[in-house]
């Protein structure tokens, strides 16, 4: 017990939750001091933007995309309400998920053409799409009152309940804010959390150790259009009426504000930014109308001086102001990269008569190889001779005009699915609801650390990864495929840019996870770097294979040598 | 009838060209989309009803005034959405755009209010026949000022040595930097000619279909549109892609008079609202099925 207490209180005084403990106390008390109703209609509509944000931070904070549609997400929440209650009489136990359902049907049909184009590309196609939401509201007017909207929404009724003007739907928001929270807090922690994060920052990284980025993309996207929903039924039922404005631009643009000024991937972001920017024309009345100019300005101003909001600003300066240790490193267990294989004998990597071709250009020219478990295998070639397109081939960055790529006996090059999730159980994306004691992410760790260890560099598991020296930057590279107990590993001139010691170690602690059972194809120019390390090796020159063999007879292979010195009869360019 | 058509269209069509002109050149320097680029043909559209109303001129004499006051304004554009962030990723400068278009549009709504202006027209308002058409002098004036301002700004970017300098920066900044090319400046004078090119847009527009605060969004839709059609990047493209949009524009809801069995057949059909509802699922579509715009090539793309 006394323990619990103990974890208990070191969590909350870590970080700035300390102040963010105060906050919810202030937040909490902030209703019993309020007098009038109009005072709690604020409040209410507060919390209503705060889950708005809440559900926006998933696509634009978490998922990294502008998505500039959520406004219109909440407006076909709010209408689905007001057309449902007023037209229908329906009751709020259908309306609300209605309300819900239906920006979410939105964006799964929106997001097949629009997801999967780069940022600016997606924010305008998500605009285009608000803007016919806005046309169709205004000239459907049997069904949506044209530009006046619907007027007389009754208030929420929850089976028979009802929850009306005051504390009654103030109470029904913040709850839902609280859930909100919850959710956003689950899925953003633990390792899917952790996908997120490297989905967002480095995309290819993410793809390369199977993380489907374009998953989380879609998953962020529908979260997001459901939390909307859900914002604009409660939005409909606290302000009565629904008119086109609550398709406008200006909603999206609160939004925006409120999350870019509060932070975009802190929770308490979502409602602190809420706060402030819905509080902010009351606070400044003598600016009446024009206080979204003075949205514009504190969404410039923040986006300049401080991209990860207040919040974020408030974390950065307590860890100037009062540094903390940093968190323990995880026990590191050791793995071994051999599991059951299902075809004990045979070649784990074998490449079958691969040809790929740039228009006119044979990039692979029919190549077949096969490197065994444990093997290290090197793979030269001059420049341009096809290397990394083979490799590009193996990864599944490219499809092969013909032929085939077998990993352990399975075609993976026909099998798309298996190549999107690279050569390694796809534990990450499994795990939607991982918490904080998610024996996937204890693995992870513990993993990450082994590797860590394995590749000499354990002292690097407490910085930023950005803030490495190039050759540490490197070997946390190559901890990072081997973290995923892989049983091949595929290493595009990994010595490039290391010194000849750097060289050496590396070398050996290859060698070390090969002796493990770990299979390694490495592409090098580097030759005293690879030809100590490599137990074969093939070389590729204009995407033909002109020799295979141990080092000593490569070295020794006259076409080998023409292809990277040339013959004086034949000079090439 | 169809000629008259073809006539409408091709004014509108010139007036946009200008408008999605600008979006890729600021786009080109920049990599980063400016979103307040509908917001500056508004505001040029405001600054011509601002003069108009002092000075008692035409358009076309107000013209080369509103080119000069946008251009600075572009020039102060770039100094507060672009600057402060240009070592971040593009998706700043977007929301940085975002910011400046809300900024300006609540600024004219200030000054302005939010009832529709009317702009002055570039000479007079009045009509003439020609071969059973009636042009407006108006829709043949923003024909030849566009193209005269196309013309212009061609010969700027191909023919001159500061052309060079522009054209050298949007296509790769840090070799434009090594060769000694002042970077920063030649970002900051393409804002200005794309805010510039934007304000002509808006002088001619604000006479044709009046002005009002919010019209900035439409606007730099139709620019976005015209440029995916055309190919991300391209200037002739942008051109192309403007004028194909503003023909459907024109077009499309008046098909019923062209062919009138459409009339009964679904007369809700062929209305500005549903002709736009169109253009925006004809744009998700392109971008779908052809990503590189209409004209582009497709290119295998390397890694």
């Amino acid at each position: 017990m006394n323990a619990v207490v103990r974890s208990v209180m070191g969590w909350s005084r870590s970080g700035i939750r300390p102040l963010f403990i105060l906050g919810i106390i202030l937040l909490a008390l902030w209703p019993t001091l309020m007098t009038s109703a109009y005072q709690m209609r604020i409040f209410t509509i507060v919390g209503i933007y705060a889950l708005l944000s809440l559900g926006y931070q998933f696509i634009f904070g978490h998922a990294g995309a502008l998505s500039l549609t959520q406004g219109t997400f909440f407006g076909v929440g709010a209408y689905v309400t007001g057309i449902l209650s007023v037209r229908y009489g329906l009751g709020g136990e259908f309306t609300v998920l209605l309300s819900i359902a239906l920006p979410l049907a939105l964006a799964a049909l929106i997001a097949a053409p629009v997801l999967r184009l780069e940022s600016h590309y997606f924010a305008l196609a998500t605009l285009g799409v608000g803007q016919v939401m806005l046309l169709v509201a205004i000239s459907w007017q049997d069904l949506t009152g044209g530009a006046n909207g619907l007027s007389g929404i009754p208030g929420l009724t929850l089976f028979g309940l009802e929850f009306g003007k005051g504390y009654g739907i103030m109470a029904v928001v913040w709850v839902c804010v609280a859930m909100g929270a919850f959710v956003s807090w689950r899925i953003t922690r633990g390792l899917y959390g952790a996908a997120l994060v490297i989905s967002r920052e480095n995309r290819i990284a993410a793809l390369s150790i199977g993380i489907d980025t374009a998953q989380l993309r879609y998953a962020m996207f529908l979260l997001s259009a459901m939390f909307a929903g859900l914002a604009g039924a409660l939005y409909a039922h606290t302000i009565r009426v629904v008119s086109p404005e609550a398709l406008e631009f200006a909603i999206m643009v609160a939004c925006l504000t409120i999350t870019v000024v509060g932070g975009r991937t802190h929770i308490a972001g979502a409602i602190l930014g809420a706060i402030l920017i819905v509080n902010l024309p009351e606070w400044f009345r003598a600016m009446e109308k024009y206080y979204l100019i003075a949205y514009g300005i504190a969404l410039l101003a923040m986006i300049v001086a401080a991209p990860y909001g207040l919040i974020g600003l408030l974390e950065q300066w307590r860890a100037k102001l009062l540094p903390e240790k940093p968190p323990a490193m995880p026990p590191a267990e050791p793995f071994i990269f051999v599991r059951a294989a299902r075809s004990a004998a045979g070649p784990l990597l074998e490449i079958r008569d691969v040809h790929k071709h740039f228009g006119g250009l044979k990039a692979l020219n029919g190549i077949s190889l096969t490197v065994a478990p444990g093997q290290i295998f090197g793979l030269i070639g001059p420049n341009g001779s096809g290397k990394t397109t083979m490799l590009n081939v193996i990864t599944g960055i490219y499809r092969a005009d013909s032929g085939s790529v077998y990993l352990d006996g399975t075609d993976i090059h026909n099998n798309v699915a298996v190549v999107r999730y690279g050569f390694d159980n796809a534990g990450l994306v499994q795990t939607f609801a991982a918490g904080r004691i998610d024996p996937a992410w204890k693995r992870a760790r513990s993993n990450a650390m082994y590797v860590l260890e394995g590749l000499g560099v354990a002292t690097v598991a407490q910085s930023a990864a950005g803030s490495l020296a190039y050759g540490l930057k490197r070997k946390v590279e190559i901890a990072r495929a081997l973290a995923l107990e892989p049983r091949l590993l595929l290493l595009d001139e990994p010595a490039a840019g290391l010194n000849e010691g750097e060289q050496l170690d590396l070398a050996d602690r290859l060698r070390a996870f090969a002796r493990g059972g770990l299979a390694i194809l490495v592409i090098e120019h580097n030759m005293p770097f690879l030809m100590p390390l490599a137990e074969r090796m093939a070389c590729l020159d204009y995407g033909d294979l002109i020799a295979e063999g141990t080092p000593a007879e490569i070295r020794a292979n006259p076409l080998v040598i023409e292809a990277y010195l040339g013959t004086p009869e034949e000079k090439r360019a | 009838m169809l000629l008259q058509i073809l006539a409408n269209a091709l004014a509108l069509g010139a007036a946009y060209a200008l408008l999605a002109l600008g979006f890729v050149l600021i786009l080109n320097a920049t990599g980063a989309v400016n979103f307040a680029h509908g917001d500056m043909v508004m505001a040029g559209g405001y600054v011509a009803i601002a003069m108009g109303s002092v000075l008692q001129l035409p358009g076309a004499l107000l013209l080369p005034l509103v080119v000069a006051v946008m251009a600075l304004l572009g020039f102060v554009f770039s100094w507060f959405a672009y600057f402060p962030l240009k070592n971040r990723p593009p998706v700043s400068v977007f929301i940085s755009t975002i910011a400046l278009g809300i900024i300006f549009q609540n600024s004219a709504n200030a000054i302005y209010g939010a009832a529709p202006r009317k702009g002055p027209p570039l000479l007079s308002e009045g009509n003439f026949g020609m071969g059973g058409i009636t042009i407006g002098a108006q829709a043949l004036g923003i024909v030849v000022v566009a193209i005269v301002l196309i013309v212009a700004q061609h010969l700027l970017l191909n023919r001159s040595g500061i052309g060079r300098k522009l054209r050298a920066t949007a296509q790769d900044r840090e070799m434009a930097e090594a060769v000694g090319i002042r970077v920063n400046r030649m970002i900051a004078l393409t804002f200005a000619l794309g805010s510039a090119l934007a304000g002509a847009a808006g002088l001619m527009l604000s006479n044709t279909f009046f002005i009002t605060p919010t019209d900035g969004t439409n606007y730099v839709i139709k620019a976005y549109i015209a440029v995916t059609i055309g190919g991300w990047g391209s200037l002739s493209g942008a051109v192309c892609g403007a004028l194909i949009i503003a023909l459907f524009e024109v077009l499309f809801p008046s098909l019923p008079l062209l062919i009138p069995p459409l009339k009964i057949i679904a007369p809700w059909l062929f209305t500005q609202t549903a002709s736009t509802i169109l253009l925006y699922v004809g744009l998700l579509a392109i971008m779908f099925f052809r990503p590189q715009g209409l004209f582009g090539e497709t290119v295998q793309r390397r890694v």
